[in-house]
């Protein structure tokens, strides 16, 4: 058979199969030929009489396997489709489980899903002490399982308790801690590992397991302890997913029914499961965010494009530090200029408590954190400025004072240092207006907490080229953000949605639907935080502001609610006043309801259908996503998408608002539209233009 | 030999142990002076010849602290660097050896200073104590174990104050305000001059920061648990400080019939200090705008137990070499270990049958209005690593400030000897 995936060498009797060399792209994933050359392989080594072991290992640098295909994953049809897939898998596995002789897996880099299925039918594994080594099982990430007997062989090599908690999160393991686990066997160098292997796979190898180790598995194999690991890894799951997952459950189940199971028994329900997740809309959802993250993560002429090497930040301040902290943890150190001292040390407090923590969950040695917080740089002064390659500015929110500091800004950097503002409401194009030279400059809109919101807005003005929004993206894509290219209006992308969602809910309020109704409804949609508490989180006097600069802005479909104004005037600002529609504790711990919020609510209140809450919201955020691509804000609904998940975290498992609404259909949510239209506000229920072309055209907004 | 410049100096905060920097390992007093210089110069980072830092409370994590700081700079990973130890002079030995090695052609670019973290100097474990543990170590049976560990008695607890122990000589026995207060007997200086000379410290250095003096010199730290606090100010000067409450203070080394007290002594410092030396070439290559030239430096060695007349020693040999006189001097710092010694140093310079006992020039009567202007460390602290190049960014700054030209700064070594450096101000 001729191998096109992987390579196979027999030396001294044993079979050496490596991955990756034929793979062009930094990650090699394994395909259906992957596992028909593997099958083949195996069966010919089964048969070999002077076989004496087998090595897996990678050609490529920092990957071992990055597991299926996930396109393979996409493209399953039904449940027997998936589970017979998966049952294929299983049974090359099975084969290289079943060879008589050593086997054993060298794994330098990544090593998941499929990937960390195979190497678990080994005899040994191997990892390298290699920084990027780490393995896991990600399936629950994308909604289904490990079908090629993951759910088997996890629990079987470090025990039922330890595998729940990688099974059920996706989480990866680096190399010393799997050698802890009793998962690997060694780390070794990886320059030696291929030496050394020979050897090292006829060694006897004994796991020395902890005696807690040793009495959890003891736990497990009785009946009543095992009950109870399930049920409070049921709670936890329940807890954190809120029921809108069906995977961690499901592999719950399986798991449950299967222990103690026959190897053949166990696989098939192991498939069977495999086959019914990968068919649930939240599966095909989550799959289909991966590859809008996938497609933001690829770039052409990426190394082609100058890296950053020295930042700058003005202002200190929340957002100013969280994006100190950015800079500083990507080795860019930042200089963190501000007109007062305690301006800066606001700033190194945001960071030194993003950094602090790490460093208390051990993410961080005392040396990195002395390195990387020392790495900022305070200044009060432009001092230093000539070398900066890129500036962020954030300084108040105030389109005079940001002209006036880009301006003086403009005369102590070089001519190629990227000029940027973290503004969140004002023109970007109003900006440019301060600078002599407006083609490097740009506007970069960051999401509070910086170091956890992933979504960065890139935010083009007419002047700017195009080399600096690539400078930028690939910017964002080195500090491992997610970014998307915006054009300059009100509220750039996610605000302007974002706009409606608040917006509507405060009308509600102000129609008599309660503060606990209309989160609630929310909530269950599978938003992360309620509109009226988000409110509070954003501040009310800000989301008066907003109001204000969208109604300007969009007109009268964007007419502000009176609400927020009422609650500024009665100094109900929000958490950081530990007062607004709820109440906060000294820690910003949200409380109950306040009950001065009644006050500025009618005295009547309405009770209203949970689905008419949530539409009454959700289908002004659509209907202003249409106006958004019908003025091309964005290139495409696949990038609003990915910004609203990434930017406030609209539910994953709907795959994001648009590809919500084509499931739903364009005509039904016009429809809808135009009900609430009459029976609502004609103004601020007014069907998109865009929205309307879509319907009359018969198309998706993913067609479009 | 060829010039020497002084490109660029920088000092941090001095802080009193065990207060704000106290956190701060020794490697950071330094990483970023260099790496501000740098960011505000065109001078590409692998140019760099070498790094010499001073220290002395050599920290057990980094032996070689000059290299550690060269690194966490972000230098070139070829830049060498290596650390040097002259006790009190540490900072001025890096200095000189700089100016020597760019002086006979050798290097172009250099920098160097000097670090230490009081702060952090440990606590050690008494001799029977260690002994202890390595026969623990060495004994293999549980039996042996037993047989080493019951020789333990809690006195090898009592831990050995490195600290007290460096500031003690070795040869003459005597701790530093000892030989302080041996000057003041012979030299007869009372309490009351010592005391006035200190208020006068604290006084000067508390105008000095006022009037904003030390800005130009000083870049903040970055401290505290969480490194979020930023110091920007000395905090050894005393606001409050009076010849009324110095006179209330006890004697500290000779508890009856002693003069020397924390109040007219320096503290114990944690602080850091760096200058950029450059070669002709280097400057004209780079654009550069040095500050001021290096002249010259001279170390000399007296009796351990009247350390505190290094300074003349030094001064009079510096001269020499230089062929100027004290007089031709604008600005000149002596560093105020003890106000007794410098007062000491004084007597000596002036007076000819002083001199001659100790086989110098009479050098003269320094005016008063020249020295310390900004307050010595008797207010602003002596970070012993660090002050011999301290003295020097002070100097410079404060001479460009005032747009004069020479200034000579000296110090005492514990050891006994002295150490003094002769700079041209450029900033005319």
């Amino acid at each position: 058979m001729e191998l096109s995936t992987v390579t196979s060498e027999i030396r001294d009797g044993i079979y050496y199969i490596g991955f990756g060399k034929f793979e062009e792209k930094s990650l090699t994933v394994i395909s259906e030929d992957t596992l028909r050359e593997l099958d083949h392989l195996f069966t010919e080594i089964s048969s070999d009489k002077n076989a004496k072991g087998v090595v897996l290992f990678s050609h490529k640098k920092d990957c071992f396997l990055a597991g299926m295909d996930v396109s393979v994953i996409q493209s399953l049809s039904s449940v027997a489709e998936a589970s017979s897939g998966c049952e294929q898998g299983q049974a090359v596995f099975n084969k290289l489980e079943d060879l008589s002789i050593p086997t054993m897996a060298l794994v330098d880099g990544i090593c998941l899903g499929g990937g960390l299925e195979m190497i678990l039918a080994c005899d040994k594994i191997i990892c390298s002490d290699n920084k990027k080594t780490a393995l896991g099982l990600p399936e629950v990430m994308l909604g289904v399982l490990p079908g090629f007997g993951g759910t088997y062989r996890l629990p079987r090599k470090i025990g039922l308790a330890t595998s729940l908690d990688y099974l059920l999160t996706g989480k990866q393991i680096r190399a010393k801690k799997a050698v802890k686990l009793g998962l690997a066997d060694a780390v070794m160098p990886k320059e030696r590992m291929i030496e050394l292997a020979s050897e090292y796979l006829f060694k006897k190898t004994e796991h020395e397991k902890s005696i807690q180790d040793s009495l959890t598995e003891k736990a497990a194999e009785n009946f009543l302890a095992r009950g109870i690991i399930f049920r409070k890894a049921r709670q936890t799951v329940l807890d954190k997913t809120k029921g809108f997952y069906p995977a961690p459950l499901k592999i719950l189940d399986h798991l449950e029914n299967s222990f103690g199971k026959r190897r053949s028994t166990y696989l098939a329900n192991e498939a069977r499961a495999f086959g019914e997740l990968s068919q649930t809309s939240q599966s095909k959802a989550l799959t289909h965010v991966f590859f809008l993250q996938d497609n933001a993560k690829k770039m052409e002429n990426k190394d082609q494009i100058s890296s950053v090497n020295q930042g700058a930040v003005l202002g200190g301040g929340t957002m100013g530090g969280g994006i100190a902290w950015l800079m500083a943890n990507s080795g860019q150190s930042p200089l963190l200029k501000d007109i007062n001292l305690q301006g800066i040390e606001l700033g190194l407090k945001q960071s030194g408590e993003i950094f602090s923590k790490a460093l208390k969950r051990k993410r961080l040695t005392q040396d990195d954190f002395e390195r990387k917080q020392r790495s900022i740089q305070p200044t009060l002064t432009y001092q230093g400025f000539k070398k900066v390659d890129l500036l962020i500015e954030a300084v108040v929110e105030n389109i005079d004072i940001k002209k006036k500091v880009f301006a003086e800004v403009e005369e102590y950097v070089s001519e190629d240092c990227l000029l940027t503002s973290n503004t969140s409401s004002l023109s970007v194009n109003e900006m440019a207006k301060a600078l002599k030279k407006k083609d490097r400059f740009a506007g970069l809109h960051f999401f509070n907490p910086v170091n956890k919101m992933p979504l960065v807005e890139i935010i083009r003005h007419k002047d700017v080229s195009q080399e600096t929004i690539d400078k930028l993206y690939k910017w964002a894509l080195d500090v491992k953000k997610t970014p998307v290219v915006v054009n300059d209006c009100p509220g750039f992308l996610v605000n302007r949605i974002l706009a409606p969602f608040l917006n509507e809910s405060a009308y509600l309020l102000e129609e008599g639907v309660s503060v606990e109704a209309i989160d609630r409804a929310l909530l269950n949609f599978g938003m992360p935080m309620g509109p009226c508490r988000l409110m509070d989180e954003i501040g009310l006097d800000v989301c008066a502001h907003v109001g204000e600069v969208m109604e300007e802005g969009l007109g009268a479909r964007a007419k502000a609610n009176h609400l927020s104004h009422r609650a500024v005037e009665k100094k109900l600002l929000g958490k950081k006043s530990s007062r607004g529609f709820y109440l906060y504790d000294e820690n910003g711990k949200q409380q109950e309801v306040n009950p001065d919020v009644l006050e500025i609510l009618p005295e009547d209140s309405i009770s209203m259908d949970e689905t008419t809450i949530q539409m009454r919201v959700v289908l002004p955020m659509i209907n202003e996503a249409a106006n958004i691509l019908d003025e091309k804000v964005v290139e495409d609904a696949q990038t609003v998408d990915l910004g609203l998940i990434f930017g406030i975290g609209f539910p994953p498992f709907r795959g994001g608002l648009l590809r919500y609404a084509d499931i739903e259909g364009l005509d039904r949510i016009k429809t809808a539209i135009e009900k609430f239209a009459q029976e609502v506000d004609s103004d601020r229920y007014q069907v998109s233009k865009y929205l309307e072309r879509l319907v009359i055209d018969k198309k998706k907004f993913y067609e479009a | 030999m060829k010039p020497v410049y002084l490109v660029e100096g920088k000092r941090t905060p001095q802080a009193k142990s065990g207060t704000v920097l106290k956190d701060v390992p020794a490697p950071y007093l330094g990483h970023y002076l260099i790496k501000s210089i740098m960011d505000n110069l065109n001078l590409p980072s692998d140019q760099v010849d070498e790094v010499i830092i001073g220290n002395t409370g050599t920290p057990a994590k980094y032996p070689n602290i000059g290299r550690v700081i060269a690194l966490e700079a972000g230098l070139d990973k070829k830049t060498s660097g290596y650390s040097v130890h002259r006790n009190c002079a540490s900072g001025m030995e890096a200095l000189s050896q700089g100016y020597l090695k760019i002086a006979s052609g050798r290097a172009d670019i250099i920098f160097a200073g000097g670090v230490e973290s009081m702060s952090s100097m440990p606590l050690l474990f008494k001799e029977e104590m260690a002994e202890l543990f390595m026969e623990l170590m060495k004994a293999k049976t549980p039996q042996a174990k037993i047989k080493v560990a019951s020789t333990f008695k809690l006195g090898h607890l009592s831990p050995v104050i490195a600290i007290e122990q460096g500031l003690t000589d070795p040869f003459c026995g005597l701790n530093m305000g000892q030989t302080a207060e041996k000057l003041a007997r012979e030299f007869g200086i009372t309490r009351e001059e010592q005391d006035e000379f200190a208020n006068e410290s604290h006084r000067r250095a508390n105008m000095a920061q006022a009037e904003g003096k030390f800005t130009s010199e000083i870049l903040p730290t970055i401290a505290g648990k969480k490194l979020d606090q930023l110091i920007t100010e000395d905090n050894g000067p005393r606001k409050d400080s009076s010849m009324e409450k110095l006179a209330k203070l006890k004697p500290f080394f000779e508890k009856r019939t002693g003069t020397v007290t924390v109040g007219n002594a320096c503290p114990i410092t944690d602080g850091g200090s760096v200058w950029l030396l450059c070669s002709e070439e280097a400057v004209n290559k780079y654009n550069l705008d040095p500050m001021a030239r290096m002249i010259d430096y001279h170390f000399h060695g007296l009796e351990p137990e009247r350390m505190g007349l290094g300074p003349v020693l030094a001064m009079n040999g510096v001269l020499k070499r230089t062929g100027h006189k004290l007089d031709d001097f604008d600005l000149v710092e002596i560093n105020e270990a003890f106000a007794a010694q410098v007062l000491s140093c004084l007597k000596v310079m002036s007076d000819s049958k002083l001199a001659s006992k100790w086989s110098v020039d009479v050098l003269g009567e320094l005016d008063r209005s020249k020295l310390n202007v900004n307050g010595g460390a008797i207010a602003l602290g002596h970070p012993v690593g660090s002050t011999g190049s301290r003295l020097v960014v002070t100097l410079a700054h404060e001479l460009a400030k005032q747009k004069k030209k020479l200034g000579l700064a000296s110090l005492c070594i514990g050891g006994g000897q002295g150490g003094a450096v002769v700079i041209e101000n450029l900033k005319v």
